[in-house]
């Protein structure tokens, strides 16, 4: 089972998770390029231009960990990025696990994905005004020792040296994108976990995503926000055990 | 009148909040209230402190803050924006989760940043400002490298069609350079990035689809047009004209230097091309071919070259040599030279003293120091070649029966270059049939390969192509083709038909791919 954290995150998103199903799978977590603990060079600014770039990095990390296909299971942005995976190489897929997806957040004619355009405009600058906030990673976590914080205090200044400029790229991919049309690209099953209050990606777009993708099956958590991984957790372990069967 | 506790949470003069696990309000003080302009507690009871912020803060909220109260507890100093309907007020907060009763509650403090807001936002533009040009002379500079290690018209547009993609930011581009008496020459980009109209020559601007066009002058002239198309996938940042127009100036201070770089390349390639156009000797006893075919690392002509002449009626002098350094210099130095070698051999000298003399020529001109040479009189009656190699590669002796070998002996130092042991020749009997083949380093040597396996090889190729019965142009051509592309390849092949010639084929005179066809690119 391979974890794909989203925007503004790292592989710490899955702290309440992700051992629940090391106990009977092969749980593998990451950062995307640019994030969290990842090699400040293995970001590169004409590769990460595009979900693309991302998308060639989950496939070779998949390649790399498993021989044999996986659960792959996304969150936010990395619910797309796990999508286009599972399209381009569905050899690699087992199921899909869309945590909040959101193909598009800017409305359109006929679709509603939440934001305008003047929005996500507003958001970048918001971003702008944060400088150093949103590169701050969850540094005092990723150790996972909440009881020695020196330690952590540590290793977050080495992370909070991620360049802004990164994350505001990553939100441009993010925010800007309109994967739509690659819904139907899917064969692979796959689950969408929607929370039931979402600003970020609404129930309407959950239930969208649901409609377009091939063999998909909605399961609607009674959680509130886009974090469920963090917030309410046993809900969405719940949803997955129920999917994915008995181990 | 003092206060109860509860009193002065209310009255505190900063905005307090209390939140549910969900991030809903339970109860907000009149700060706050104040604030978000709003009468009353009922107006915001129950709503999610995401909704009440602005787009950007509800997605900080959700992506960044939400996670780190869950994760860390706590949030400090996070810039957000409220929506009221006054528009947008921006606050510093600060927020702390709790368990309280087994509940889990966020205390939420808000202050107001106005005017902090306003000063930080004059912060990070001087700082983006900064950054930005810290950026783009960074960039520049990789560029201005880049253009600085090609020399052709070729080579700067390819690094500068590059550039544009790798560190302009452009998803395709297409390059116009002028073409004497023609329409503009275009270099790569597809379809889509369209030639420039005639107002787009004028300055640089930025088409409705977002392509930028420079026009690239020095001086007022125009040496060509780079079009930038900007990456189409969602979420690309435009092409930047400032950036791209300063890459330009560049670009076309390094498209003048291509230019007059060509010029001085045809020139010397010419010089070179007509300095070897009389070295070969026809004789019905003898069959001699020479090749000089220009390495394509560099457009600039090397300093090889060979010569063939006599120096008595039935006496034929072959030399070949390589001048240290490229262009026209080296072009110069090495006519000179073969020069030299002619004017020192005509008096019927042995090799070794005629070698000892150009030494002489080096010491007082200055000119062909450290150059290689071999120089040999073959004497087309007996067959009878006497020989001597100066800091030169050994010629490749092939025997009409198939026999190969280099001939090592008579070995000195280069040119100008005094070394323990003096000038040597050695004298080698030919056979009616028998092939030399005399050639520079340029024909052996490559960095993947020792020199002997090299030699070889070369004796196997020119030993199977004469098995063949292919001429001494064909073998050349063969030999050519097989060596490495990035130096200079001269060759010359001699053949002696023996001491009566008559009936055998005449005199093959050949020079494959000369300089001057090659060489002007």
């Amino acid at each position: 089972m391979v974890l794909a954290h989203g925007f503004g995150c790292d592989q710490s998103m899955w702290r309440f998770v992700a051992p629940v199903f090391a106990a009977d799978h092969r749980v593998v977590l990451f950062d995307h390029s640019g994030c969290g603990a990842s090699h400040p060079a293995s970001w590169d600014p004409a590769r990460h231009a595009e979900l693309a770039g991302y998308v060639a990095d989950l496939v070779e990390i998949v390649e790399d960990v498993a021989d044999e296909p996986v659960i792959l299971v996304g969150h936010s942005v990395s619910a797309v990025i796990a999508l286009l995976a599972a399209a381009e190489r569905p050899d690699l897929v087992d199921r899909l696990v869309l945590v909040g997806p959101s193909p598009r957040y800017i409305d359109d004619e006929g679709y509603r994905g939440g934001f305008s355009a003047e929005e996500i405009d507003e958001l970048l600058e918001t971003m702008d005004a944060n400088y150093l906030g949103w590169t701050q990673a969850m540094a005092p976590v990723i150790v996972g020792n909440p009881d020695r914080p020196a330690l952590g205090d540590e290793l977050a200044e080495v992370f909070r040296r991620n360049d802004p400029a990164i994350a505001r790229q990553f939100a441009r991919v993010t925010f800007l994108g309109d994967n739509r049309a690659d819904l139907a690209r899917v064969r692979t099953p796959s689950l969408v976990v929607q929370s039931r209050e979402d600003v970020i990606a609404p129930p309407s777009v959950g239930r969208y995503v649901h409609e377009h993708l091939p063999g998909s099956e909605l399961v609607v958590i009674d959680s509130v926000g886009h974090c469920p991984n963090l917030s309410h957790p046993a809900l969405l372990v719940g949803a997955m055990r129920d999917w994915l069967g008995a181990p | 009148m003092v206060m109860s506790r509860a009193e002065r949470w209310v009255l505190a003069p900063v905005a307090l909040l209390l939140l549910d696990s969900e991030g809903r309000v339970i109860d907000a003080n009149d700060e706050f209230l104040r604030l978000l302009d709003v009468p009353d507690v009922e107006a915001v009871a129950g709503r999610r402190l995401a909704d009440l912020l602005t787009v950007g803060g509800r997605i900080y909220w959700e992506t960044h803050l939400g996670p780190r109260l869950h994760i860390e507890g706590r949030v400090d100093e996070v810039a957000v924006e409220l929506r009221t309907p006054g528009g947008r007020e921006p606050v510093l907060l600060t927020a702390i989760g709790r368990e309280v009763r087994g509940e889990h509650l966020v205390e939420v403090a808000m202050l107001g940043a106005r005017e902090r807001s306003r000063f930080e936002q004059e912060l990070v533009g001087a700082r983006r400002a900064a950054e930005e040009a810290e950026r783009r002379v960074r960039l520049l500079h990789g560029i201005a490298a880049d253009l600085a290690s090609v020399a052709g018209l070729d080579g700067v547009a390819w690094v500068l069609l590059r550039a544009a993609v790798t560190m302009l930011g452009a998803g395709d581009a297409a390059l116009w350079t002028p073409q004497e008496g023609g329409p503009l020459r275009r270099w790569g980009g597809a379809a889509g990035v369209t030639a420039p109209t005639i107002d787009e020559l004028a300055e640089a601007g930025v088409r409705a689809d977002g392509t930028v066009v420079v026009p690239l002058r020095t001086a007022g002239a125009l040496l060509g047009v780079l079009a930038l198309e900007p990456r189409r996938a969602a979420g690309s940042e435009p092409v930047d004209l400032r950036t791209a127009a300063a890459a330009g100036q560049l670009a076309a201070l390094a498209l003048a230097r291509a230019t007059t770089h060509e010029q001085s390349v045809s020139v010397a390639s010419e010089l070179q091309g007509a300095m070897l156009s009389d070295g070969i000797v026809a004789d019905p006893q003898v069959e001699i071919a020479a090749c000089y075919r220009p390495g394509v690392h560099d457009l600039q002509v090397g300093g090889d070259w060979y010569d063939t002449f006599r120096v008595a009626p039935d006496v034929v002098a072959l030399s070949v040599g390589d001048v240290v350094g490229r262009g026209l210099k080296a072009a110069t130095a090495m006519g000179q030279l073969r020069t030299a070698v002619r004017a020192a051999s005509d008096t019927g000298l042995p090799p070794e003293e005629v070698v000892e003399r150009l030494d002489r020529f080096v010491d007082r001109t200055g000119t062909g120091f450290m150059a290689s040479l071999v120089y040999g009189e073959l004497d087309l009656r007996e067959g009878v070649l006497r020989y001597t190699c100066a800091g030169h590669l050994p010629p490749l002796l092939v025997r009409a029966d198939g026999s190969a070998g280099y001939l090592w002996e008579a070995r000195s130092t280069p040119l100008g270059v005094r070394g323990t042991t003096p000038r040597v020749a050695d004298t080698v009997t030919l056979a009616p049939g028998d092939l030399l083949l005399l050639f520079t380093d340029g024909v052996v040597e490559r960095r993947d390969r020792p020199l002997a396996l090299a030699l070889d090889e070369l004796a196997e190729i020119v030993t199977n192509a004469l098995g063949a019965g292919l001429s001494g142009a064909e073998l050349l051509e063969a030999v050519v083709a097989r060596a490495p592309e990035d130096d200079d390849a001269c060759l010359l092949a001699v053949r002696w038909l023996g001491p009566e010639a008559s009936g055998v084929p005449a005199t093959e005179t050949s020079r494959v791919a000369s300089a001057d066809e090659e060489g002007a690119g």
